[in-house]
């Protein structure tokens, strides 16, 4: 165990959550399209200085203040996942972690690129979308590594038997691609209209169905959990901050959903719709990636249970005979 | 199986970069092409029986108040223009300016369409200029092919925005006291919202017709359209507001040898058409080039 590694790796999945949150104050105001150019804007990465009467870098005002803050801080983390891929290779022993930091790498890549596909391209909404998704998949596979990274990871668990007939490793699973899917509506739906149009009421009740789907996947696994495992806090602590995230993240939807409504009808992006629709993306984020923290531990600590397992060999035996 | 994650990832990354490349050579050519003359097209030649149309755009009901514009993103927006409000529904005595007032459709004396007239593109720009960081004017119109010219007085910079749906769209940054920028819209259509994404609040229209016979109200609601060949033509006059794509009302008309025709119009609460007996009033068309972002 490295601690080093791990806290590192806490400070890049830290900093990819800003970054979430500072792309989603790029769409909120609809700033994405503040500069034409990328990856620089007019020119230039640092914000506008004054030096010996030379004026230089960009004037960070109006909307290019979120556009080019976005820049700045994805260039932040992307330096940050080199210098822990570097970090991973030069102090992890685990190959599959080191592999794991190599796709991270490669996501952040993928992900300024598609950065710059919504520019050139002028926001279509299938880049935008994708922009989007791939920012939460990337914040996993940072979360990931630093639970990977772990001293509570890396100490040896006691592995216990699944109770009960539904396997709640495989809920934890499905209530994280629920979650993959209900964000992958979100950002759709964040995407197809801006602060002066209404959002298209089609996708509007997928997200609410989603959101359903969520609630029910989320809170009955991370329940059953408190229900059958109360005394393992390496499971129990995740389960609660799922649950409050869930709660959490449910008001601010209708809250967002309010603020929304009126804002065609304002002169500009307001506060409150701004302040509002962007928590909402961010507790999002939290919400992810808390489930597969959930997940992750579960598969640690969980084994199917000895029926489930005789059940298991007896369909192969079976299969094979036939 | 680490093998085939790697050939995926160094596929994506090479599809992205040419998507990318793609893009970045393409995105100032893309685009429909030019609007080219039918089989039944003839050159327009005024015989000096022209008419006119005018008319009065009325705002029926109370008119919602202008909502101040928080400038403080760009104090120079604020210094230059420190009492920054809306436009949208612009009403001044019940007449509602920023009206864009067009001949959609008719037939002259002749028997021609005047859809199949060709004009002569004007030689002189149209101008929009980006003052105390709002569109000066709000609302224009320009021919086809005409040159379209962008000027910066602010002591800001802004970036002009428009999102055609025929045209080719573009997005490009103007420094202050940077050189006008000029343009060209190859096809007819109306209107085109036209903004700034870094003064969210910067928005115009530009309705771009074929032929010159368009017009917008001006602050006391008033427009007129001149030069017109004796014909029934349906006048269509669109306001920004009523509708994510605005809102279109029409009405038939008939301009005598040298005549005038009258056509009013009424916007706002229970509008309705007003002027000449027997107008007929058509339904708001769906223009979905407008308000698309």
């Amino acid at each position: 165990m490295n601690r080093g590694l791990h806290w590192f790796a806490c400070i890049v999945a830290g900093a990819t959550f800003f970054l979430i949150v500072a792309g989603a104050l790029v769409t909120s105001n609809a700033a994405g399209l503040a500069t034409p150019d990328w990856p620089l804007t007019e020119g230039a990465f640092l914000p506008k200085v004054e030096f010996l009467g030379i004026r230089t870098g960009v004037n960070m005002v109006g909307n290019l203040f979120w556009e080019h803050g976005h820049r700045m801080v994805a260039t932040t983390v992307g330096l940050l996942t080199i210098g822990l891929v570097i970090y991973l290779f030069a102090r992890e022993r685990r190959q599959w972690i080191r592999r794991l930091g190599l796709i991270a790498l490669f996501g952040v890549i993928a992900q300024g690129l598609l950065g710059g596909l919504t520019v050139k391209l002028m926001l279509p909404l299938w880049v935008s979308t994708a922009h989007a998704t791939l920012a939460q998949l990337f914040f996993c596979t940072v979360v990931s590594l630093a639970v990977f990274t772990s001293a509570s990871w890396m100490r040896e668990q006691p592995t216990m038997e699944e109770q009960g007939g539904l396997s709640l490793r495989y809920l934890c699973v499905a209530a994280s691609s629920a979650i993959l899917v209900q964000l992958i509506i979100g950002a759709t739906l964040r995407h197809s209209a801006t602060w002066d149009q209404h959002l298209p009421t089609d996708l509007l009740l997928t997200h609410v169905g989603g959101a359903i789907v969520v609630t029910l996947l989320v809170g009955s696994a991370a329940w059953l959990l408190l229900r059958r495992y109360p005394g393992e806090a390496f499971l129990t602590r995740p389960a609660k901050v799922a649950l409050s995230l869930l709660a959490l993240q449910l008001l601010l939807g209708v809250a967002a959903y309010i603020t929304r409504l009126g804002s065609p009808n304002d002169p500009q992006p307001l506060n409150p719709m701004i302040g509002i629709t962007v928590a909402h993306v961010a507790c999002g984020a939290m919400v992810f990636a808390t489930t597969i923290v959930l997940t992750l531990r579960s598969f640690k600590v969980l084994r199917a249970s000895e029926a489930a397992v005789r059940l298991s060999a007896q369909a192969r035996s079976l299969e094979y005979k036939l | 199986m680490f093998k085939q994650i790697k050939v995926w990832l160094v596929l994506t990354t090479i599809l992205s970069l040419i998507a990318l490349g793609t893009a970045c050579s393409k995105s100032a050519t893309n685009g429909p092409e030019a609007e080219t003359p039918s089989a039944t097209s003839k050159a327009y030649v005024p015989k000096g029986d022209e008419g006119t149309v005018s008319g009065a755009i009325a705002f029926n009901g109370a008119p919602p108040a202008p909502k101040k514009i928080d400038t403080s993103a760009d104090p120079a927006c604020g210094t230059a223009n420190p009492n920054l409000t809306t436009e949208d529904t612009s009403v001044k005595d019940g007449k509602l300016a920023n009206v864009f007032v067009y001949i959609k459709d008719g037939t002259a004396a002749d028997g021609t369409k005047i859809g199949d007239y060709t004009h002569k593109t004007p030689s002189d720009a149209v101008t929009l200029d980006q003052k105390g960081c709002q569109y000066v004017p709000h609302v224009l119109g320009v021919q086809v092919n005409q040159k379209f010219k962008v000027t910066n007085s602010d002591p800001t910079q802004h970036n002009i925005h428009p999102n055609p749906k025929s045209n080719p769209g573009w997005n490009q940054t103007q420094p202050n006291g940077a050189a006008p920028i000029e343009k060209t819209f190859a096809r007819a259509e109306v209107l085109i919202p036209v903004k700034c994404d870094q003064h969210p609040w910067m928005k115009s229209y530009v309705g771009v017709v074929k032929h010159p016979f368009f017009a917008v109200s001006g602050e006391d609601g008033t427009f007129v359209i001149k030069g017109l060949p004796p014909g029934k033509y349906t006048v269509a006059a669109w306001h920004e507001k009523g509708g994510p794509n605005g809102t279109e009302k029409t009405m038939e008309v008939t301009v005598a040898a040298n005549g005038t025709a009258k056509a009013d119009f009424a916007f706002g609460d229970a509008a309705t058409a007003s002027g000449n007996p027997g107008l007929k009033m058509m339904p708001a068309l769906d223009l979905p080039m407008i308000g698309r972002h």
